[in-house]
């Protein structure tokens, strides 16, 4: 794809030629009755893929990533694809419109807008919610076993102060901007750093680390950390939430030292297959029945006030999925850092090469 | 070729054109396939390696800027690329030590009916999803896995193999032994035993023949085996990643992350990942030179 994409380049231009051009396709004729999602793991499952096709007849096809920043080289990759909604964290749905690889969503064909939290109405991100719909939100910090690990984890400087006890037994994240942000955040700097001096401390401090890290995951720790393989992974709340409830052993904290505050939207690329299959589905999930059936079943805290509202008061109160306020204060949000993200994915790359 | 084939068979010689046409015809779908999906895609990568941090949605000037293959050089980078051979290397090595034996044994000692369904058990495997068969030995290797759980009923001390080296080591031989297998047995099962037996009568023994007669007679066979094993473990992803960790990055895995990571710098990428062609093609020119020669002895 990337070949016959890159030749289309080469032939038009002499000699410049845009890498992963991304251009709405004049001939492929949106099928109504099918939606290509593009989305996070364990944000869908067939019970909702099924719920929206007996709803509205429009069949729809599930592809999952694990890193904004996979999904964003695929889309780039494929020429825009056939994807027909994504599902862009709130850092990448600022870098995508920068980029011009969202369409502006028409907000008079969105029924349910105003049943989201108030702070999710006028995101910073993107203001007015005209690009992308908050979907979820969390933050990112670690889930361990309270069976194994005698003393509770309360912040990262516990990873090195008990580095030997844990060798081998923790994973970290497969994202440099959460996994370097973390560590700024404990040596008092910002999540969002663009002081390279500061990324060159952060990344020492994990190359002491990295010797007794099993590995740098995002999905596949689930598994391990059930069966007492691992104990301690930097994990999403969302993710840990469904996990504490099927194992109570687990627990999951935030990083006494702040963490980054995410919120996952729903976003139209440029290059959408489906459009009016689009906005059927965003407004399936912006219904409050919908929203607080997902986010029961999936673990997913929902930004949509009149779906919160239906959830039993015990998930409600949940400290992991609804963290209470003075977590959220010492937390930050991750924001692009545009050319300066070269330097994080520089001592990422050494990082994980060593 | 088309000539030999001619005048063998004693065709009476065609046309030239005629015959310009039909090599055309024979050769135009899989000369367009490669054409389209190998030739220019890798000239693509080439020009991209000459590009420094070139990413999507960036414009392509080309240039030819060596600043991609000069962060190569460095140490750590070179030290992935060592990683990578060595690990291909090691492959190579586990699998020739242990697919010989089981090819000499199905080839020379098992009889001819049964040769056939011992081979198709010895490739079974490969009906499988070769994902499923790493994911496999994750269940096998991790801490409180199947192998530590038989070391510890039998009180043997348990191994920390999950997420090294040794555990993609493993992965990978147990992927690519059936290949080597295979050819090994091929190459084996055309040994003129005429040979052998002369060379016993003439007083030589059991080693002897094996070492001077056996072995360059199937040369061919281990290098061509030994090279498929080697290209096909250079390029390895699924097991470094799975099985491998966050301890053992490899050249593949890299090039990986150059271009669907948080890096996302192609132009790196695909400088390594000209590198490694590059090694891949010395690897076949090797193979061209030396491992289709008759033995002279």
């Amino acid at each position: 794809m990337t070949g016959l994409a890159a030749l289309s380049g080469l032939m038009t231009a002499s000699c410049g030629w845009k890498l992963g051009d991304v251009k709405a396709s004049s001939t492929l004729s949106s099928a109504f009755d099918k939606l290509h999602l593009f989305t996070w793991t364990q944000y869908t499952d067939s019970k909702l893929l099924k719920n929206f096709s007996t709803q509205t007849g429009i069949k729809v096809l599930a592809d999952v990533y694990d890193a904004n920043e996979v999904m964003l080289a695929k889309l780039q990759a494929s020429g825009g694809g056939t994807y027909s909604l994504i599902y862009p964290s709130d850092y990448m749905v600022e870098k995508m419109v920068n980029k011009q690889l969202l369409k502006q969503i028409d907000s008079q064909r969105l029924i349910g807008l105003d049943n989201l939290f108030p702070r999710f109405q006028n995101p910073e991100y993107d203001p007015n919610n005209s690009y992308s719909i908050p979907m979820s939100w969390g933050t990112t910090g670690f889930i361990y076993n309270s069976e194994k690990l005698t003393t509770a984890p309360q912040d990262w400087d516990y990873l090195w102060e008990n580095q030997q006890k844990l060798s081998k037994r923790i994973t970290l994240i497969n994202d440099a901007r959460e996994v370097i942000g973390g560590v700024l955040k404990m040596l008092g700097y910002s999540y969002n750093s663009q002081n390279e001096s500061q990324i060159k401390q952060a990344y020492e401090k994990l190359q002491i680390l990295k010797p007794d890290i099993a590995a740098f995951s995002t999905d596949a720790w689930r598994n391990q950390i059930m069966s007492g393989d691992l104990v301690l992974a930097m994990c999403y709340s969302s993710d840990a939430f469904q996990l504490t409830r099927e194992n109570p052993k687990l627990k999951y904290i935030t990083p006494k030292s702040g963490s980054s505050l995410w919120t996952d939207t729903i976003a139209l690329p440029r290059t959408t297959s489906n459009i009016d299959g689009a906005y059927e589905w965003i407004n399936f999930m912006l219904k409050p029945e919908v929203a607080a059936r997902i986010s029961q079943r999936l673990g997913i805290a929902t930004p949509n006030r009149a779906g919160f509202e239906l959830l039993p008061q015990e998930i409600q109160n949940n400290p992991t999925l609804f963290p209470p306020e003075e977590v959220l204060e010492k937390c930050e949000r991750l924001t692009p850092v545009g050319e300066f993200e070269e330097v994080y994915g520089r001592y990422w790359t050494k990082l994980t090469s060593a | 070729m088309t000539t030999d084939i001619q005048t063998s068979q004693k065709i009476k010689p065609r046309k030239s054109g005629q015959n310009f046409f039909q090599s055309f015809a024979l050769l135009a779908p899989a000369g367009i396939w490669l054409l389209l999906l190998l030739v220019l895609p890798t000239l693509i990568i080439i020009q991209l390696s000459f590009v420094p941090g070139i990413k999507p949605g960036d414009i392509v000037n080309p240039t030819t800027d060596f600043e991609n293959y000069r962060r190569i050089l460095d140490p750590l980078y070179l030290q992935v690329i060592k990683r990578s051979l060595l690990l291909a290397l090691g492959t190579t090595a586990v699998c020739l030590f242990l697919g010989f034996p089981v090819s000499f044994w199905i080839a020379r000692m098992v009889p001819k009916r049964w040769q056939n369904l011992l081979l198709l058990g010895f490739i079974l495997p490969l009906w499988t999803s070769s994902l499923l068969r790493s994911y496999a030995w994750i269940t096998i290797l991790r801490p409180t896995g199947l192998l530590n759980t038989a070391l510890a009923y039998l009180n043997l001390p348990t191994l920390g193999l999950l997420n090294s080296t040794q555990a993609v080591l493993i992965g990978m031989s147990y992927n690519l032994l059936p290949y080597m297998v295979l050819i090994l047995y091929a190459s084996l099962e055309k040994l003129d035993k005429r040979l052998l037996e002369a060379a016993s009568d003439l007083g030589a023994n059991s080693i002897q023949v094996f070492l001077k007669v056996t072995v360059p007679q199937i040369f061919p066979g281990i290098a061509a085996a030994s090279m498929l094993v080697f290209i096909t473990g250079l390029g390895d992803y699924i097991n470094p990643e799975l099985l491998g960790g966050a301890s053992s990055m490899t050249a593949a895995r890299l090039i990986y992350n150059q271009f669907l990571g948080a890096a996302q710098n192609w132009g790196f990428g695909s400088a390594l990942s000209t590198v490694l062609i590059l090694i891949v093609s010395l690897a076949i020119a090797f193979l061209i030179k030396f491992g289709d020669a008759t033995p002279e002895r």
